[in-house]
Order: structure tokens, then sequence, then C-alpha cells
């Protein structure tokens, strides 16, 4: 038996956007909020939608800006050596001629141009890329990181909305991370104790399915996948999860009424059937937490 | 003539809405599959592979536990947290996953125990599709973080491809983020897909307010109306208002999805639901035709 973490860290991810992770992330964090202090969180800070299920969630606490430190230039003190734009790797400087410009859109704020500089030209300040607000719905706590449009550093967000998160010290985290493979989700699922993969049985989410399961193996993170909109399709997700020695924690038939109250945000809570599943889904995810299930080779 | 079709949403359509319209434009069109984490182009128009090779990221970095001494000092030089060490505080590395490849700690080594590494991040395709359009698209390998420069690789080869007058035709992948911006740079015309639910008129008013920023003509198409009256309603009125114009609206129906297992795309789909998607995108081509023509 291994401890149970002190807080337990659900990522709920796939590959394909539109399988449904952020109606089960929020009924996830529902289920836990029955018994556990929990919080749902949502991370798919380029499009977050959890409120949208949480029409009446009341605010708590301040809308916290997600800030970044990027360079500005002392134009008195530089000399136009160019250490700086070679020393970048994001593009963001570029030195012509001994004239230095900077790019802030372009920076990630690693600092490595300020530290480098040999005449101290270069300062830092504050620019802001997005927030993170806390929100409740009853005894749910909701917090919602969210990118500036037209900024870049997702990351920087999820960053920011994962250490807020962690700050609260709830039991139970639901994150809802953003789809696809790259550094977004892989920033949101990382430091999960569970990851949650939902897909649903079209060919496009099969072939989706299948680069999220190699994003989590190298993670090393625990995983368990949930097939939605279960016969709405006959793409084989079985056989791809029994190859991949992923076991499958859930099955959702699709139904086109909560299709319909889904597309304007109502929850299902009142589906005694689903909410049964969403419970098993729960169990199965700490007993695979507790044990050793789901654990990729 | 570029169009790119973008949705902010995941799942709204975009694929599928882009085989379509590659149908109706024929064998002279070229597609551009920019969703590179999640790469359906191939799926949607049955392509089959011409050439394909590596895309290397840049580098990437790693402690050399041979040469490492333990001092400690990249730690506190990395902003993002993604060096660590255990508890005896001799043995360091960086986490792969939270590294943003910047190199700083490369400037605070003493012994030069942190090397950059390149690896091939993705791949970077030609294919042919049976209804004569070429197909670039490319696949990046889960887990790595470049995937706007791939986007760039991938418009630039259909760029290149181009004989001068054909339509590219370029699947965004979902967000604002950089692989989107990058999908949306150089289009003549935003093809927006709204998913006819809260989070996709959400997602969809995002995704205009950055089109529009980069002062994009945009248009759209509401795709699985039907399902909420309401919430179709919202959408129409929402869109009226940031005047962008609705070339068509498609219903929900599950024949729509059952297409990508055979060698058709929407317009090929009897009924409602394929009506109106060979309607829908017919008004966007002519559409299209009349931004070429003034």
């Amino acid at each position: 038996m291994k401890a149970v973490p002190q807080e337990l860290v659900i990522a709920v991810a796939s590959g394909k956007g539109g399988t449904g992770k952020t109606s089960l992330a929020a009924h996830l964090a529902l289920a836990g909020a029955a018994r556990l202090r929990t919080i749902l969180v949502d991370l798919d800070v380029e499009a977050p939608d959890s409120l949208a299920y949480f029409p009446e969630a009341i605010r708590v606490g301040r809308n916290c800006p997600v800030s970044l430190k990027v360079p500005f230039l002392i134009p008195e003190s530089c000399s136009g050596c160019g250490a700086c734009a070679k020393a970048c790797h994001f593009g963001a400087i570029v030195a012509l001629g001994g004239a230095v410009t900077i790019d802030q859109k372009l920076c990630k704020g690693c600092g490595r141009c300020v530290f480098l500089c040999p005449e101290n030209a270069l300062k830092e300040r504050g620019i802001v890329v997005g927030q993170t607000r806390l929100m409740k719905s009853g005894s749910l706590d909701i917090l919602e990181g969210r990118m500036d449009v037209g900024d870049i550093r997702s990351t920087s967000v999820i960053e920011a909305a994962k250490t807020r998160a962690a700050s609260l010290k709830k039991e139970v985290q639901v994150r809802d991370c953003p789809p696809g493979v790259s550094c977004p989700a892989t920033h949101a699922v990382e430091g999960a104790d569970y990851v949650v993969l939902v897909a649903e049985p079209t060919a496009f989410s099969l072939h989706d399915l299948s680069a999220a399961i190699s994003l989590v193996k190298g993670q090393g993170l625990k995983a368990g996948v949930v097939i939605n909109k279960y016969g709405f399709g006959d793409a084989d997700i079985e056989s791809l999860c029994r190859e991949k020695a992923l076991p499958v924690i859930g099955r959702i038939e699709f139904k086109r009424k909560r299709a319909s109250s889904g597309a304007s945000g109502k929850l299902w809570t009142d589906d005694g059937s689903y909410m049964q599943k969403i419970d098993e889904i729960l169990k199965r995810i700490v007993h695979a937490v507790e044990t050793d299930e789901g654990e990729l080779g | 003539m570029t169009i790119t079709v973008a949705s902010g949403k995941g799942g709204a359509g975009k694929t599928s809405l882009a085989a379509a319209l590659a149908a109706s434009v024929g064998s002279s069109c070229i597609v551009a599959d920019c969703d590179v984490d999640a790469a359906n182009g191939a799926i949607a128009l049955h392509a089959r592979l011409r050439e394909s090779g590596p895309y290397f990221a840049g580098p990437g970095y790693r402690i050399e536990p041979s040469l490492c001494i333990g001092c400690g000092r990249c730690m506190p030089a990395c902003r993002f947290n993604a060096i660590r060490t255990d508890k005896t505080r001799r043995t360091y590395l960086i986490a792969e996953e939270l590294c943003e490849r910047c190199g700083a700690c490369t400037d605070h080594c003493p012994v030069d125990a942190i090397q950059g590494f390149t690896k091939e991040a993705g791949r970077l395709s030609v294919s042919d599709c049976p209804l004569g359009m070429t197909l670039i698209h490319a696949e990046l390998v889960p887990g790595e973080d470049t995937s706007g420069k791939l986007v760039n690789q991938v418009r630039r080869r259909a760029d290149t491809i181009n004989p001068g007058n054909a339509i590219i035709i370029v699947d965004a992948p979902p967000g604002i983020g950089c692989p989107v911006i990058a999908s949306l740079s150089g289009a003549d015309i935003v093809l927006l897909v709204v998913d006819s639910t809260i989070s996709g008129l959400r997602d969809s008013l995002r995704l205009s307010e950055l089109a529009a920023g980069m002062d994009k003509r945009i248009i759209a198409i509401i795709n699985k109306t039907g399902l909420d009256e309401e919430i179709d309603n919202k959408i129409r009125v929402a869109m009226t208002q940031s005047s962008i114009p609705v070339m068509g609206e498609i219903p929900f129906d599950p024949l729509l999805r059952s297409v990508e297992e055979k060698d058709l795309t929407w317009i090929d789909v009897a009924g409602e639901a394929g009506l109106k998607a060979k309607a829908a995108v017919r008004a966007v081509l002519e559409y299209a035709q009349m931004q070429m023509i003034y």
C-alpha cells in the first residue's frame, strides 16, 4: 500500500478537444465536494469554460493578476554588444547595428539577458499575462486560470493557477486541462497523482488518445481512460487501452438529451445513473492512487 | 487565398469542416493541418503519405551526472522551478516537462555540466488525398513544446508548393495561444466554427477577439445547432453584435460524425445536416471568391 497524498490531484485531460473534459471534471469535483474539501481548477487557460457550468458561483478572494518579469532597456547604459540577443532563445531581442529592440510579447521572463548584460543596461518590470480568480459554488471551490487574449504565455498562467490552488490546501484537486500534447497540456498534468484521459469512440479521438497516452507515460504518471459518448461511434478505444495496458475506468453512454442540456452548461446532478458512474470513477481513481493500479511501464 | 478554420474550443468540427471545404474546392486545393498536437487531417481526408521529414526543435538541456559537482547554483537561476534535487542535495536534474529551454541554468554552472541537446521533436509530412488535393501535416512528439514553430513550418511548406493561385485551407488547433496565432497569421479569411454550446460561444468570442486584433476578416459557421434553441439564438445574436457574417448553420447529427470512417466528407452526407453543410461550405467559397475579385 502506498501512502495517500495529503491532497489528491486528479488531472482530466485528452489529446482531442471536445471529448468532454470540462463536464467530466466539473462532475468529478462535485462528487469529491460531497465528502471532502475539493477544488476544481480550470487550467485550460486559453479557453476556460469550467465556470460556465456554475453560473451561480460567487467570487471569494481577489482576482490575482499573473505577472511576469520582462526586461526593458536603459539606452544610456547599452553598448550595443548584442549579448542579450544572442542569449535569448525566444527571439524576443534583436540587436542590429548596435541598436537593441525588445519584443516583450515574445519574452518568457527567464531573466537570462538581464544576467548576461555586461553593462547592466537591462532592468525588469512586471507585465500581466493573465489572471486567476477564485469562486465558490456551494461547498466546491473553483479556481480559474485565464490567459489574456493575444498573449502566448499560457504556461505562466497555468503554473500560477497550480501554485494558487496548492496554497489553498484542499483534500481533492480536480484539474480541467487543455487539449493537445504540447506545453500547456504538459504543464497542466505535471504533478498530478492521477490523469483521467477522456476519449470518445471516434477515429479522431482514437488517434489523439494515443498521443495523450505517450505524454502521460513520458511523465511517469498514473492514468486511466474514461470513454465518453459511448455508442456515439465505433472506433475501438478499448483495444487501444488494452494494448497500452491502461485501464478503462468508466464508460458514459451517449444520450442526445444529455448533449442538449450540456450545451447550455446545465449540470447533470439530477441524473442518478450518471452521478453513480461519476462516483464509481472517483472511487477507481482513489483506489488506483492508493495501490499500483494504472502504473504505466 | 488562405482560409484558416479556427474555433477556440476543441471538438467544434474544425477538421471535418476543413475537409468538406477542401472537397468542395477540389484537386487544386492545398490543406495545411496546423493542429500538430492532434493531427486528424490525414484521417479526415484519407491521405496517403508522399514524403516525410524530421522536425528538430531548439535545444533542450540536461545535467550530466558525471560532471555535476552538486553546488546547486543552477536551481535559483531557473525561474520555472524546473530543476530538482533530492534530500542529499548532491544530485540535480532538469524536469523536462517544466523546462522552458531558456538556457539560464547553463550561465550559472561552474563546471559546464549542463549540456544542450537537440532531438527529433516531430515530423513534417506531405500527403496525397484520393480527392486530388495535397495535404501538409505534422505531428509533434507528445511532450515537446514548440508547436508554434512547427506550425510555421507547415505554413511555409504549404506556401512553397502553392503554384500561385491555389486556395490554401488551414486547419487551426484549439485555443488562442502561439500555434493558433501562427495559424491565423497570413490568413485572408478566418472561418470561425462555433460549437453551438455555451462553451463554444465563450471560446469563439475569445478567438474572434484575437483574430480581430490581427485585423482579420472573420466569417462563421454555427455547428451542432438544434441541441438547445436558446443557445442557438444567443450565438446568432452574438455573431450579429460582433459583425461576423454567418455563412450557415449545421444541425447536430450523428450521421456527420460517421463519415470520418468512410471515404467521404460532410458534403456527401444525405439528409438535412449534409445539405446544410454543403450550403454553408458553398457560401464560404462564394464569399472567398468575392474577396479575391475585390
